[in-house]
């Protein structure tokens, strides 16, 4: 009877849905995680409260460091997410076939059983919009649109045929964040975060930033927390106005008026705890210590005014603008503060056709030119200062372009465009335990399908992981009753590439 | 004193001797408490609803028992020593040994397993899934209560269960908590808002016996109360005023938020309120407020994006329905069984397709106009519908009057322009809009034209002149109308004459305009409409003239809500079962009917939504009071009797308290008769919930997330309540309910969605300062204080908010200008009541919002924050100004000063953890 009991007991404390803050703090202190991770450094040993009395703030934050499942070569991700979709076939799928059947009649066979978002009736092939040629040790195939990208080629893997099954921006985002094209799923950043906590306690762990315009079309569920706890979610900084929202002081409110203001209501709070000895107060007077904190750091790394003028050379960087060069630069300058994940969002690649602006010869190109230099500074100067070991870079669409010339409304185009495609894009990916210079997968001859070494959403989650030190297949969070995984039930490591 | 201390000791040996008796006979293994949480944890991720290793399953009775792989059961009855079940847990063979590849069960798991195959392997049902029944209150034997003599930490029959539990645990009852406290607890539980000074002070002082029930009654009466649970409900409904998706556009649906709040006041019957959401379009004449009801379920996303496909969202609509209408009554994840049998709760793949076919036959296609919609006329226009009802009543027939009222009021049946196919020579706009040149032509598939003489057309162009001939059975065939097509100023819709022909048939439907350029259509369509004749001749006015004011009704620019309506028969559709939970792979097809595990479908109800509305309020359903009951109990205690919310059945945790969720569900069903106010009201006034919420050492160490309920509730207001409350202490809040949803100050840049033109544009006046459920939600990009405190953004619906503490927290409530603006007025009411004594104007301050006086330790801390606030304000007097936001030539300096000094402090108060807290 004891005995029953006791296991029943032991079964509620593991079955226990973990949701609350209360519930950090018992991780915390007494180490028991809800999911199986090694075990948890920081200052997680100790409790709360002091030998002196003292409150340890430390011991309250969700986001202390956590080992994964093994040391992973990769301590941070920065992952470059071209909002619209790119064409891999103006970029690195060369396909010399397609120049030959331009503005020939697609052929029927790719066309059956194939939906598309606007294509109608029969389209005509559309030859690859820029000159190719191969670059460095590799040889790896890059068009003319990208002229710095070329010189870094060699620290980068390609994932050449890479295939998802949303062929809406919307849904296909989400898919590519969080593993799901439905909403409700954590994204892989909140992932991150939650397994492996923030290096840096004055700055948010998993950090946004968009531009081109306009964030995502799927919205910010793209860096939702799903159902992980909130304070997983990431945490967007624009580059304009405040970097996060309501981060500045109210007028006529200096620093030392608002550290006199912290510290009585946290005086109070000390106060009410005492009475109450409910650990949710001392998880708050943690919480409001770092807003504090957080006001000084969070604008600070965000002011890209200071750098000097050679890293803005670099980057082309103009300070005070919402751009691309911008976010990249300020990805930089987060990782080296020790956030976990930054993801950027650039908007305006739905190359269409339907106007110049995207049209996959006019606007692609300005587009490419926008994020040539910044991105390949980014790699180059992550490299200099020893950074790129420990930081995956990933860039990337939703999904692909078709070989075929938009018609939407099985009429011709006004410019040269072309639709939504899901059977294969590139990805490449840099740093963190990436092997340097390979190309994996190939299309058939005009880039449709995947021929070889294709790779799912998931796959590329599940090695995006495991360069984290994670098996993708352990990794999961208990919610409604059943253990859920970024993976889902799918995804293998590709191993060519790590 | 002393006699009675005897009599009670000897009672307490009586008891203690008879419990001791009762654990010497060990009980059998249970089934479900003992025996099905070892397999759910173990085995069942290997041999359940997914796998089924070794040919071996335990998820349903007779699967456990049959023939594995082997070609021998696994389990034998009686006999543990031959069942390879239980064999296989202690095998040396690491091949053998199970679970494979884990650890090793434990002894006393290995213990209850051996002795349940050994008592005869009895398969039990879970307690989920057996109705409740009326429970024994465990009232302990008491003399003293004979003679009327009651302790006065029990009030009512559920602290008996509580202090069932407590003594168990050697837990007792805290005292009740202090009158200030309890009393902000129960108004902020009740109507989402703090007491005022006065009302606590009247309270304090009320020496009547019953001067808490009072306050419990009033409060139940308020129009605040409904708006305060609206908010829980709504969470449930994913209601919000955009439609989700990419594009996220403007949906009208506060209606529906009304209606909530409404019902909820009205104290609605649960079982009826379930009805209405669920089907009011089928109930017999259903009055508009019943339609209203069922846009509960056309709170679902709906896809604008140009590309999409209409059936893959009206199918993951129909889904979402049927997932959220078993998450939200019945606390069950049936989301899994769409692709497999349930992992762990007793439902077949099968039977999710079974509950599809309930949902799966309503008129909605994820049309960007959202239909069908409820049309609202204006008093005159309803009057035009009167009297045209009049003459279809005294000129045609009864079922002609019901039709053209549907009509009018729904514009439905209607077939949309998505559905056309075989188009020539056109194409359907941004797979929304059919748009046909001139020769072309477009399909309408099965067609039922029997009794429908009517052709009616909602379409738009610029260009006049064309026809449209709508021809039976191929471009050639008979002719069934000519419509003249005219210009249009925007969307118009048009009736033509349709020559009769019985039966179902393919229309094709021809285009011409010689007159426009070849590229251009002849005009664009939304949709068609097949009506009946209406009669040649009638009673008092002419035909002509009531199909003109018809028309006229028709056209009219009416403010509309999405609401549920049924496919009439001819439209219905077949439900298939998703082979791998994938439209795109129909397997065979299903009729409507509810899970073999439930209770059984009610007799007589019909096979419809109705039906299966019926079905869930029956008395016999096990889950939905029980569902109501927990997640009430949630509102209140923070948690409910039992964890998850979303999740009661054989993955939830072992309740503790299950006998109070029985009796508590029981009573609902037959004392309340579903009166959510009863239910309410009794578990307020339980000595249970009166408790202070004060942690005392031996309570953690034995406790320490309270879940025996020694002590009384404590956890952090929600989303909506920090921001009323913030107003209503500064008294900024707005008392104005209902209609179309506002927008309050947010930071510049929010919103910023891709392709929609729609833009924040901030309230004037009072409804700047409405309460958070009036807040517009827009699904994308919701009200960002909101979002930072776990508000949802109803996507999808949402039973438990996660509470969390985060900095951004602390940076909405310290620095958005409504908390600034609510800490300038509440400075105000300080120096006003302070009377120029510092200590009294903080005092103020904190008993406005506390609504109790500061210990002393706690003024010391906020003097502290004014003494310094006012030195740095006197060197800076421009800076003060800009704090409380005046012009610096308008104030004396020292007026400045001290009001921005006051201002911080008032500041300060509102983010206490206090104050955010309900305590």
């Amino acid at each position: 009877m004891k005995d029953l009991s006791k296991l029943l007991n032991e079964a509620q404390q593991q079955q226990l849905h973990a949701v609350t803050r209360r519930h950090f703090l018992k991780e915390c202190v007494a180490g028991i995680g809800s999911i199986a991770l090694g075990g948890l450094l920081g200052n997680c040993g100790g409790g709360v409260q002091r030998a002196d009395g003292a409150f340890d703030l430390n011991a309250l934050n969700p986001l202390v460091p956590k080992s994964p499942h093994f040391p992973g070569k990769a301590k941070s991700v920065i992952y470059l997410h071209m909002a619209g979709a790119p064409s891999q076939l103006e970029l690195f799928d060369y396909k010399p076939a397609l120049h030959k059947l331009h503005n020939q009649p697609c052929p029927e066979s790719l066309l059956a059983g194939k939906k598309f978002a606007f294509i109608r009736g029969v389209p005509k092939m559309l030859g690859p919009q820029a000159t190719f040629a191969q670059y460095g040790q590799s040889g790896a195939w890059v068009s003319d649109h990208l002229p710095h990208f070329s010189k870094v080629v060699d620290e980068v893997s390609f994932l050449k045929a890479v295939h998802t099954d949303q062929f809406n921006h919307g849904p296909a985002q989400l898919f590519m964040h969080t593993g799901n094209a439905r909403l409700g799923r954590p994204s892989i950043g909140s992932w991150v975060t939650y397994g492996l906590g923030s290096e840096n306690s004055n700055l948010p762990g998993f950090v946004v930033l968009t531009s081109g315009g306009k964030t995502p079309d799927a919205g910010k569920s793209v860096w939702g927390s799903g159902f992980l706890p909130s304070v997983y979610q990431g945490v967007q900084c624009r580059s304009k106005g405040d970097p996060v929202l309501y981060i500045a002081d109210p007028d006529g409110i200096g620093r030392d008026l608002k550290r006199s203001a912290i510290d009585a209501i946290n005086e109070v709070n000390k106060e009410e705890y005492k009475t109450f000895k409910d650990p949710e107060t001392l998880s708050r007077i943690a919480q409001y210590e770092m807003a504090y904190k957080m006001q000084v750091a969070v604008p600070e790394v965000m002011d890209i005014a200071k750098e000097p003028a050679y890293i803005h050379e670099l980057y082309g960087t103009q300070p005070g603008k919402e751009s691309f060069a911008n976010n990249c630069l300020l990805a930089r300058k987060l990782v080296e503060q020790g956030v976990r994940f930054v993801q950027l969002f650039d908007w305006g690649w739905d190359s269409h056709g339907t106007n110049p602006t995207d049209s996959i010869d006019l606007g692609f190109r300005n587009k490419c030119r926008e994020i040539d230099r910044p991105m390949t500074a980014l790699i180059m100067d992550l490299k200099q200062r020893g950074l790129l070991d420990e930081t995956l870079v990933v860039w990337g669409g939703e999904f692909g372009r078709t070989p075929m010339q938009e018609n939407r409304d099985n009429s011709d185009m006004p410019f040269l465009g072309r639709d939504h495609h899901t059977d294969a894009y590139t990805i490449w990916m840099a740093g963190g335990g990436i092997r340097n210079g390979v190309s994996y997968g190939e299309t058939d001859e005009i880039g449709f399908t995947g021929v070889s070494g294709r790779a799912s959403v998931h796959d590329v989650h599940a090695t995006m992981l495991h360069l984290l030190g994670f098996d993708h297949e352990k990794f999961t969070y208990e919610f409604q009753g059943r253990p859920f995984r970024l993976t889902d039930v799918e995804g293998n490591l590709i191993q060519a590439i790590v | 004193m002393k006699r009675k201390l005897l009599v009670i000791f000897f009672l307490t040996v009586i008891i203690a001797t008879v419990g001791f008796f009762a654990v010497q006979q060990e009980a059998p293994v249970d089934f479900s408490t003992d025996v099905k949480p070892i397999l759910n944890k173990h085995c069942i991720s290997c041999h359940g609803g997914v796998k089924k290793n070794g040919g071996f399953s335990l998820l349903f009775e007779n699967e456990a028992f049959a023939k594995a792989e082997s070609g021998k059961p696994a389990i034998v009855r009686g006999d543990a020593e031959h069942s390879e079940f239980i064999k296989r847990l202690t095998s040396d063979d690491p091949e053998l040994r199970m679970p494979y590849n884990a650890p090793m069960l434990n002894n006393s798991e290995i213990a209850i397993l051996k002795r349940w195959v050994n008592e005869g392997a009895k398969w039990g049902e879970h307690w989920a899934y057996t109705v409740p029944t009326d429970v024994d209150v465990p009232k302990p034997f008491s003399l003293a209560r004979l003679i009327g003599w009651q302790s006065e930490s029990l009030t009512n029959d559920i602290d008996y269960f509580i202090q069932h539990k407590l003594n168990q645990k050697g837990l007792s009852f805290s005292a009740v908590a202090d009158r200030e406290t309890l009393l902000r607890r129960l108004y902020l539980d009740l109507i989402g808002l703090p007491p005022s000074l006065q009302e606590t002070r009247a309270f304090v002082n009320d020496k009547r016996d019953d001067a808490y029930q009072r306050r419990v009654d009033s409060l139940l009466s308020l129009p605040q109360y409904g708006e305060k649970w609206a908010s829980w409900w709504l969470d449930m409904a994913r209601y919000a005023d955009t439609k989700g998706y990419e594009k996220d556009g403007y949906r009208q649906i506060w209606a529906y938020r009304d209606w909530v709040i409404k019902a909820l006041n009205q104290d609605m019957p649960f079982d009826q309120f379930t009805i209405e959401q669920l089907a009011g379009d089928l109930l017999p004449d259903p009055t508009k407020d019943q339609l209203i009801a069922t846009a509960f379920h056309r709170n679902t996303m709906n896809n604008d994006e140009g590309g999409t496909d209409s059936e893959e969202f009206r199918v993951a609509a129909v889904l979402d329905r049927v997932n959220t209408t078993y998450q939200v009554w019945l606390s069950t994840t049936f989301e899994c069984v769409q692709c497999h049998s349930h992992t762990y709760d007793p439902f077949k793949f099968d039977e999710y397709y079974k509950s599809v076919a309930f949902f799966n036959n309503t008129r909605d296609e994820d049309t960007e106009g959202d239909h069908p919609k409820l049309r609202f006329y204006t008093a005159e226009e309803e009057q035009h519908i009167d009297s045209i009802k009049y003459w279809l009543t005294h000129s045609g027939s009864a079922n002609l009057v019901k039709s053209a009222d549907l009509f009018l009021h729904t514009l439905e049946p209607k077939i949309h322009a998505h559905y056309s196919d075989k188009l020539v020579n056109g194409a359907l706009y941004d797979t929304k809009w059919l748009g046909i040149r001139h020769g072309g032509s477009a399909r309408l598939r099965d067609v039922s034209l029997t009794d429908k003489k009517q052709f009616y057309m909602n379409f738009w162009t610029d260009v006049g002149g064309g026809t449209l001939e709508i021809r039976k059975g191929s471009v050639q065939g008979d002719l069934l109308a000519r419509v003249n097509i005219p210009a249009t100023k925007g969307r118009q819709v048009i009736v033509s004459p349709l020559a009769a022909h019985a039966g179902v048939h393919d229309l094709y439907l021809v285009f011409k305009n010689p007159s426009i350029p070849a590229e251009q259509a002849v005009c664009m369509i939304e949709w068609f409409a097949f009506l009946e004749a209406f009669p040649m001749s009638g009673a008092g006015s002419d035909q002509a003239k009531v199909q003109r004011a018809f028309l006229q009704v028709v056209n009219s620019h009416a403010e509309s809500v999405p609401v549920m309506i049924e496919n009439p028969q001819d439209m219905q559709r077949k439900t298939f079962i998703f082979e791998r939970g994938n439209r795109l792979t129909p397997g065979t097809e299903v009729q409507p009917m509810v899970p073999e595990t439930l209770n059984d479908f009610p007799k007589n109800a019909p096979a419809n939504r109705l039906g299966f509305a019926q079905w869930i309020v029956s008395k016999d359903n096990p889950l939905t009071a029980r569902t109501l009951v927990n997640r009430v109990w949630a509102q209140l205690f923070g948690r409910g009797l039992v964890e998850p919310l979303g999740d009661m059945g054989t993955q939830s945790t072992p309740p503790i308290h299950r006998e109070l969720l029985d009796y508590l569900s029981f009573n609902l069903m037959h004392k309340h008769n579903w009166h959510i106010k009863s239910l309410i009201r009794e578990i307020l006034l339980s000595s249970t919930y009166r408790q202070s919420s004060s942690l005392n050492n031996e309570d953690v160490a034995k406790d320490p997330e309270n879940y025996y309920l020694s002590r009384g509730p404590r956890f952090r207001l929600s989303a909506e309540q920090i921001r009323d409350q913030a107003l209503a202490v500064s008294g900024l809040l707005s008392k104005k309910m209902y209609g179309p949803s506002v927008m309050p100050h947010q930071p510049d840049g929010v919103w910023m969605t891709v392709y929609s033109g729609a833009s924040w544009v901030t309230s004037t006046g009072e409804d700047q300062y409405r309460r958070g459920v009036y807040t517009f939600l827009k699904r994308t990009s919701p009200y960002p204080s909101f979002i930072t405190f776990d508000a949802s953004s109803r996507e999808v619906c949402l039973v438990d908010r996660i509470r969390t503490n985060t900095p951004l927290q602390a940076l909405t409530t310290l620095n958005d200008p409504v908390y600034l603006e609510a800490a300038k007025q509440l400075a105000t009411l300080m120096i006003a009541e302070g009377k120029g004594n510092v200590a009294s104007c903080i005092e103020a301050g904190y008993r406005h919002a506390m609504l109790k006086d500061p210990i002393p330790q706690k003024i010391t801390a906020l003097q502290k924050l004014h003494t310094e606030a006012l030195d740095n304000f006197s060197k800076n007097p421009k800076e003060a100004a800009k704090f409380i936001g005046v012009d610096p030539a308008t104030l004396k300096r020292e007026e400045l000063v001290s009001r921005a000094a006051y201002m911080l402090v008032a500041n300060a108060i509102l983010n206490l953890d206090e104050f955010l807290t309900k305590s």
